[in-house]
Formats: C-alpha cells, structure tokens, sequence
C-alpha cells in the first residue's frame, strides 16, 4: 500500500464506510503497525466533533447491571445479600420497629428522572439527572457566556406559578443541589436564564430562558 | 486533564469504581452516539455494553497526549455500533423518514461549533459540496455504508465512494 492508501483506509475505517472483512483488516494492521494506529488516531481526532451531532439519550435502566455481570463483577451483590441475612437474625423486633419507621417516614419514592435541556433551536446543551430529591446538571457542549452576565438554574414543579432558583450555573458548567420546598418530580421543567452578575435580584427570572427541558423518567425519554 | 481521562487511568488499574463513574458520567451521551448510527434502544443497549466492556479491558490503551477522553469513548461506542450495523448486514432502512435529515442540514452543523475543534471542522465541511458533506455526516454519525449513502442521495455507488474520499482528503488539508 503507498503512503496516501494507507491514509485512506484509516479515514475510512474511521468514517465507518469499510465493510466487515475491510474492517478487520485495519483493525489487526492497527495492532502490529503503530504508524497506521497513528493515522486512525489522528482521523479519530479530526472528526470528534461531528459526534455532537447525535443527540444523547438516556439508557436503558438495567444496561449499567449487565455491563457489571458481563466484567464478572458480582462481588458486591453477595456482600449485600449476606449482610441482610444476618440482619434478620439479630431480633425480628428491632428489624419490625425499623422497618415500622422506614414505611412511616419514608418520603415518597420517585424513580430516576431525567432531561435534556435543549436550545431554542433544539441543540442539547445540559443534562440534568434528578435522584433522591436531588438536581444534577452538567453541561454537554461546555459553553461560554456573555460578559457581565450569569446562567441561573429554575425548577417549575407542575400546577406551579413561579420557578424557584436551584442556584447559579457555574463555569464548569456542573451544579449539583438538593433544593428545599421542592422535590423533583416528572413533568417538572428545568430552565436556565441569562442573569445579571450574582443572579436574579428579584427571585423570579428576568432575563431570556437559554435552555430548557421538561424531567421525565429516566430510560423513557 | 479531563474528569473522564482521569477515570481511564483509574480503570486502567481495574478499579471498578471508576468504570461506573465514568459510566455515570458518559453514558447518555454514548447511547445517543450509538442510537444515532442503531436507531434502536436494545441494538443501541448492546453497543454501549460491548464498548463499556471493551473500555474496562482496554482503557491502558488510552493515552492522554494523544486525543481527548471523549473522543476515545466516542470512536470505542461508534466502532461497537458499527460492528452491531454490519452483523445486521446494515438492512436499516434507508427510506426511514427521520434519518439523517436534521443533522444534515448546514444550520445544524452550528452545534459543531461549541469548542475550537469543532468550529474549524465545521467551516471545512462548509467548503465541502452540499452532497459531500452529507456524506460524511451520514457516514459518521448515522453509520450509512456506502451503498445506502448512494440510495440516499440518489447518487451512483462509485461517485459516492469518490467523492467521499475526496472529500476526506480535503478535509484533511483544510485541518492540516
């Protein structure tokens, strides 16, 4: 193979357009020849970004406990099964007052919950996964903003009238809060408006809504 | 160094922990790679499996000074979708009305501009011809072989493969 075919198998292997046998091949010249792993790694690189282009999307529940049971990996089941067992043989009257009070002062359970919070021109910009009472953001096209000006976060429980702040959006663009008077439930909308520095001054949003996204159950969306 | 590189390093070492950290952190992202190119939660589900797998036994291979952790992951998932794609003899079809279509189109290609990368690979695509990036991006993202590209774009098979290696090339010299 000259220079340039070379070149060209690895573009193609990476553009995913070499047929199964084609692929292969590429995949054991990788492995023996760091030359032509370095072209792969290269047009891995060049063409990154288009991969923003698949909006994300969250997995099925169960896919994180087959990973784990596939890596052989059922070692923390077992701990927690064993640990059960000999809980129940430590009086049935202290696990029956226990569970007495877990049934009585257990909040409401909800499942997992998430959303993407989409631009105005339906680019998905954060992620936000609540679990537990607790609203975690990050951001998945990292993004800048005006000078002088602020991203604040807003939770708007439904039948609601106004938002209330979870806070500002940091540079990072990661915010994790556990909000107080709320509890995150599906249908509630999350939105993040452009504010003066320090945030709203009045408690209510007054500058224009970025991103928005409505929560719903993870695995469902 | 990113929070997902530092977890390779971390897995590299076999620490489970940090896979499901980094399963945590990455995850939705990759479903969405690997439904883009699948188009169908369980054959998406088996593709993020089969590349979180790989990533635990291969992370080693991962080297910071090479690329960006994201990218890794991206081209780990996508080749796990690809090879899904081709057991199916990528009888996806072609006529699916929601295929490829947003995407395409030039305005979306804003997105690619988050980032320093991303906006240099999008003006390079710009100077492309209109059928040439889609193309590309049909390839790439929704995991098209060359004969469903050519059915798409009502193109013949041998001008698609041309221009796509044309087009790479140029691309390749619009980056350099």
């Amino acid at each position: 193979m000259t220079a340039q075919e070379r070149d060209e198998m690895a573009a193609e292997y990476v553009l995913g357009t070499l047929e199964a046998r084609e692929s292969d091949a590429a995949r054991k010249l990788m492995a023996r020849d760091a030359e032509f792993a370095q072209l792969v790694t290269d047009w891995e690189a060049r063409l990154a970004p288009l991969l923003t282009l698949a909006a994300p999307e969250a997995p099925p529940p169960g896919l994180w406990a087959r990973i784990e049971a596939t890596l052989g990996d059922a070692q923390p089941a077992r701990r927690v099964l064993r640990f059960s067992w000999r809980g129940f043989g430590l009086g049935a009257s202290a696990v029956a007052t226990g569970l007495a009070a877990f049934l009585v002062f257990r909040p409401p359970a909800a499942p997992p919950m998430m959303t993407v919070l989409l631009t105005s021109q339906d680019q998905s910009a954060f992620l936000v996964e609540a679990e537990h009472g607790q609203i975690r953001l990050a951001a998945v096209n990292p993004r800048g903003v005006e000078a002088g000006r602020v991203m604040q976060l807003w939770a708007l429980p439904q039948g609601a009238t106004a938002p209330t702040s979870l806070g500002l959006v940091p540079e990072s663009g990661r915010l994790s809060v556990t909000p107080r008077g709320i509890r995150p439930a599906p249908g509630m909308l999350i939105e993040i408006t452009l504010e003066p520095p320090g945030g709203s001054p009045t408690g209510r949003p007054t500058g224009p809504i970025l991103f928005i996204g409505r929560l719903t159950a993870a695995g469902t969306s | 160094m990113s929070e997902a590189a530092q977890l390779l390093g971390r897995i590299a070492r076999e620490d489970r922990a940090a896979l499901q950290a980094l399963y945590k952190l990455q995850s939705v992202r990759l479903f969405g790679v690997a439904m883009a190119i699948l188009r169908d939660r369980d054959a998406a589900a088996d593709a993020v499996h089969d590349g979180f797998v790989k990533i635990a036994r291969r992370a080693a291979q991962y080297d910071p000074e090479r690329g960006a952790a994201e990218a890794w992951l991206g081209s780990v998932i996508r080749h796990a979708a690809l090879d899904i794609a081709r057991r199916r003899g990528r009888e996806i079809p072609t006529d699916d009305a929601t295929l490829g279509d947003s995407p395409v189109e030039a305005d979306q290609l804003e997105t690619l501009a988050a980032g320093e990368d991303g906006a240099r690979l999008r003006e390079c695509l710009s100077r492309l011809a209109d059928k040439n990036r889609q193309g590309i991006v049909l390839a790439f993202v929704h995991g098209l072989s060359h004969p469903q590209i050519a059915a798409k774009l009502d193109l013949p098979l041998g001008t698609v493969k041309a221009w796509i290696r044309r087009g790479l090339h140029s691309l390749k010299e619009c980056l350099a």
